[in-house]
């Protein structure tokens, strides 16, 4: 059961395509897990059906539609399915599936610390990293903060932190600066995409030394 | 209302009689048409009503020029001949089924022309929707219906706003730069405009 939602402005960005692509993957994913986030995108996009049908018409020439129909008996190009999306609790989002290209076993892991670690994906967005941090069982990641956002969707697990409990398919996002320590529940490693426009930081003397390695992995 | 009445058809398309009834369902029966039996007359309908449009939406915020316009026309109305087959009059209007099309298009045009380079193409956010319960379809439709009848009730500057963030494409602060307002103040337009529109929302 999904109990964390995106605001009513990422959902609207979505779905007018103004959102960079890390992020929009990041609302996409949550979508996968949430059947009502799914309809109010659906409502979003048909605000974008009622103004395209209300637009003054922009002349076209023939020869457009000429091009067109010339052009209808070639093959339609391959395309990444996006029909086989499940809405389970441990399926990876099918977007994710396609970046990670693999099971999150195959991916590599960079320790941070004992029970923390990162593995950083591609999408092509300049600005944000777009990345899975993997916490063990019961472990912490140690206090933190960020010069800039954080978008968070539990894919696996669960953790919990000064504002709640949040279990696969919650999105969470925090504010620059915002500060928290996350716990990964005792049961099960917990395993989260975090999408950043700028690093975290460490807040606790005892970490702060790691605080020059934790560079922006953006693109 | 108008319903019961035949009304001359406007435009090119003197072929085709509109049903009573809403003018998106009309469309929805030739992309259906299109889709089970490559209908190249339903197709050729369907691009004269929805290539000017396509058209206007490629203009609006004058991001791209006339022939980048007529390019993304040509792309767009290649994908609804390629998907059609894949459009549920159920679940989805024609326009909007249309709309979210002409959004990927033109998302990825900017991507190319700005040398943007990414894996991912912006159908690839796409999500389908998994078979539903006929109740929850409904409630999906009247939604839709309830949104267009309520978007000639907005007032201007939502109205405007709308604009600005959909057939434009710009975020929030974009908008707000354009329009010379603070960027609360372009988000609360947005969502009051949402609100009124009566589109469901999580809490989030």
């Amino acid at each position: 059961m999904v109990n964390h939602h995106p605001t009513a402005d990422f959902l609207t960005d979505y779905a007018t395509g103004a959102m960079p692509p890390a992020q929009a993957a990041c609302i996409s994913g949550h979508v996968n897990y949430c059947e009502q986030c799914r309809r109010s995108i659906e409502q979003l996009q048909d605000i974008g059906g009622a103004l395209l049908e209300r637009l003054p018409p922009a002349a076209v020439s023939e020869s457009v539609l000429d091009n067109v129909l010339a052009r209808l008996d070639e093959p339609a190009p391959l395309s990444f399915d996006t029909s086989k999306r499940g809405l389970t609790d441990t399926a990876i989002p099918g977007l994710l599936q396609r970046l990670i290209n693999g099971d999150f076993s195959e991916l590599v892991w960079r320790k941070i610390t004992g029970s923390l670690s990162v593995s950083y994906l591609k999408t092509g967005d300049e600005h944000h990293e777009f990345a899975l941090y993997r916490i063990a069982a019961g472990g912490q990641i140690p206090e933190h903060d960020h010069e800039g956002s954080e978008m968070t969707l539990v894919l696996q697990g669960g953790f919990s932190d000064e504002s709640g409990h949040y279990g696969p398919g919650d999105f969470v996002y925090r504010k620059p600066s915002e500060t928290h320590a996350p716990t990964a529940i005792q049961s099960e490693e917990c395993i989260c995409l975090a999408v950043m426009d700028a690093p975290l930081r460490f807040t606790r003397w005892q970490h702060r030394w790691l605080n020059p390695f934790l560079q922006l992995r953006a693109g | 209302m108008n319903e019961g009445i035949s009304l001359p058809v406007s435009g090119n398309n003197k072929s085709w009689t509109a049903p009573t009834g809403r003018r998106t369902d009309e469309w929805s029966e030739a992309l259906v048409l299109i889709g089970k039996s490559q209908d190249r007359a339903a197709f050729t309908r369907f691009f004269r009503h929805f290539a000017p449009l396509i058209k206007a939406f490629a203009l609006s915020g004058s991001n791209l020029s006339a022939n980048h316009a007529d390019e993304l026309v040509q792309e767009v109305m290649l994908k609804v001949w390629q998907k059609a087959g894949g459009f549920n009059p159920e679940k989805a209007a024609a326009s909007t089924w249309v709309y979210t099309i002409a959004r990927n298009c033109r998302t990825d045009m900017f991507r190319r022309l700005q040398k943007f380079d990414t894996p991912l193409a912006a159908e690839d956010f796409n999500f389908e929707l998994e078979e539903e319960e006929p109740f929850a379809v409904l409630h999906t439709r009247r939604g839709s219906d309830r949104i267009r009848e309520l978007m000639g009730e907005l007032p201007p500057d939502q109205a405007q706003i709308l604009a600005k963030v959909y057939m434009e494409g710009k975020s929030h602060s974009e908008a707000a730069n354009e329009l010379d307002l603070p960027l609360g103040t372009v988000k609360s337009r947005v969502r009051l405009a949402i609100q009124k529109l009566q589109v469901h929302m999580e809490k989030a």
